[in-house]
């Protein structure tokens, strides 16, 4: 009876060993399959700022420092254009490397986030972050920026920033998947933000200036 | 503010790296001692000198973390620095991250160092034992590591050369250290955009070094100043000087060329770069002055350490306020005692040498 319950627990044992690490590689694999990515048109863009708003609500961005935020370009005409920007949660980002205690990371899913308890607030990577979208949090004693508000999406809401844009302007999604950003971004001429770092940004802007890449 | 193109994070912390920072940057000059004295006692050269190189150096490069330590904006998770160490890169964390393998580099370069300087003196303290009472005694017999007789003392001394050897690769990656970082791992078009800035912070640090030790040697010995003593490193000061007024000179006019952008995103440093170059030559002309008059060896060090204090600010500080467009220099703000904040790491450095200088005989030849 006991030398039977031992085979069984062995074969139990060996076979849950076989079934956890493919468990673990699907879980892995669903994450790398969805790379999170924005779009955003600046010709539906008017710089209403409820997405600077909604994201300042939403993660309690503290007074003068933003997650994200619009520029305003005065054309030749007279024009304006208004352009929103954020973390672009690049690719190959360049805020991770000069990092000393791996706070700042990458996910499967493509997201840049910081572990708040890692921070030690050096700075390091806002000094090297191109687009400026980095800051210290007064508050907290950390670094801090654009999340894609991954807790939102941990629900399948969208990022507060995409959900408050009253013209669409802002278009979220996996670019691993058939949905509207994949179909705009294979369809469509996109841009993104200063191409020459190699840092591979994965915000897509659609009728960019070229004034505004510096 | 200069009207020009920024971002509004920039504009919300313009100095994210505050002057403090300025003070560590000239602490690693310590780090440049330690490599002059270890040159020296391997070359069996400037034997007098070595003593007081050493304790100097000690001195400077075991505080040279306290100027980025009060820079932290969360102190109280720095041993994460050493814990969770970013050396080596993973999917989640690529690259690897200069400060992390600097603070490895402190460790390993200032246990050596105090190995180094405690062989260095150990027949010393042997004798000093022998005399000395109470807490001083059991200090000395301490430090004096067991080495009671000139025949271990004399494998002490090829015990400490092999040290002397291990101490200069991290020493030299302390020299050229902050320079790489800003080069390499910040995006600031200025720091960007300064390919010889490596080369001229190591110049740099020996002119520093040279500098500190011409400074405390003519406070110590005043007017019983030994031209052999000297004589080298008015001669190494000479080359760095001259090294360092040359190559910002050289940088500039790179500047110049390369782009019309680059020319206007510069300007703001360039008053001080001009500066740099003008103090740093005067230096040079005069430590071959002092190479015949040596009492002309202090104004040596007052130019030298001004010029240096100004080429540091201007590079951390000034370049810092450049925007990462490069089309707005942005306003300086500083809040607080900063003056004391940066003030303090280098008064903790000068403690610490005048304790070693109290145990140690800064007067024995090596």
């Amino acid at each position: 009876m006991s030398s039977h319950t031992r085979r069984e627990f062995l074969k139990m044992t060996s076979a849950s060993l076989l079934v956890l690490p493919l468990s673990l590689t699907s879980s892995a694999a669903e994450g790398a399959s969805k790379r999170y990515a924005m779009l955003i048109d600046v010709n539906k863009c008017f710089g209403c700022m409820a997405c600077v708003v909604a994201c300042a609500a939403e993660n309690n961005v503290p007074l003068g420092r933003f997650r994200t935020w619009i520029e305003r370009l005065e054309k030749t005409d007279g024009t304006n254009i208004f352009i929103p920007k954020q973390c672009n949660h690049c690719d190959d980002p360049p805020c991770i490397p000069p990092c000393p205690t791996r706070a700042t990371y990458k996910t499967a899913k493509g997201l840049v986030l910081i572990n708040d308890e890692l921070c030690i607030g050096c700075g390091a990577c806002v000094q090297n972050c191109p687009y400026g979208a980095r800051f210290m949090n007064p508050v907290k004693g950390v670094a801090d920026k654009c999340t894609f508000c991954d807790h939102r999406l941990a629900y399948g809401l969208l990022p507060a920033c995409v959900e408050a844009c009253p013209t669409g302007a802002r278009v979220f999604g996996s670019l691993a998947e058939e949905n509207e950003l994949t179909a705009i971004v294979r369809s469509k001429p996109t841009q993104v933000l200063k191409p020459h770092t190699w840092a591979k940004p994965q915000i897509y802007y659609l009728s960019l200036p070229d004034e505004v890449n510096r | 503010m200069l009207p020009g193109y920024y971002f509004p994070n920039e504009a919300a912390e313009p100095l994210l790296w505050h002057p403090v920072l300025f003070a560590y940057t000239l602490l690693i000059s310590g780090a440049d001692l330690l490599i002059l004295a270890s040159l020296a006692y391997l070359f069996g050269s400037l034997r007098r000198a070595i003593p007081l190189m050493t304790m100097l150096g000690i001195g400077f490069f075991a505080v040279v973390l306290l100027g980025p330590l009060a820079d932290l904006r969360s102190v109280h998770r720095a041993p994460l620095i050493l814990t969770s160490a970013h050396i080596a890169p993973t999917p989640t964390n690529p690259g690897l991250s200069l400060i992390a393998l600097q603070t490895y580099a402190w460790v390993i370069a200032l246990v050596l160092s105090i190995g180094f300087a405690v062989l260095m003196f150990s027949y010393y303290s042997h004798q000093a034992s022998l005399t000395a009472t109470g807490v001083r005694k059991t200090v000395y017999q301490l430090f004096s590591l067991g080495i009671i007789t000139p025949e271990k003392y004399r494998r002490a001394k090829l015990a400490a050369k092999a040290i002397a050897v291990a101490m200069l690769p991290p020493l030299t990656l302390w020299g050229i250290y902050p320079a790489s970082m800003l080069l390499t791992q910040t995006w600031n078009p200025v720091w960007r955009g300064w390919p010889l800035l490596p080369v001229i912070y190591f110049a740099d640090t020996f002119v520093v070094a040279t500098a500190v030790f011409i400074f405390v040697y003519y406070i110590w010995k005043l007017k019983a100043l030994e031209h052999d003593t000297l004589l080298p490193i008015l001669k190494i000061h000479a080359a760095g000087s001259f090294s360092v007024a040359a190559l910002t000179g050289l940088q500039v006019a790179f500047w110049w060329l390369s782009s019309p952008f680059m020319a206007e995103m510069v300007t703001p440093l360039l008053p001080l770069m001009y500066a740099v170059i003008g103090l740093l030559l005067l230096s040079f002309f005069l430590s071959l002055l002092s190479i015949r008059y040596l009492q002309a060896n202090i104004a040596v060090s007052l130019v030298a350490l001004a010029g240096t204090l100004t080429n540091k600010w201007n590079i951390l500080i000034n370049g810092q306020l450049i925007s990462k467009t490069g089309l707005a220099f942005l306003e300086l703000e500083l809040h607080g005692p900063w003056v004391l904040e940066t003030v303090a790491p280098v008064a903790a450095g000068i403690a610490l040498f005048i304790l070693l200088s109290i145990v140690f005989p800064l007067g024995e030849g090596a």
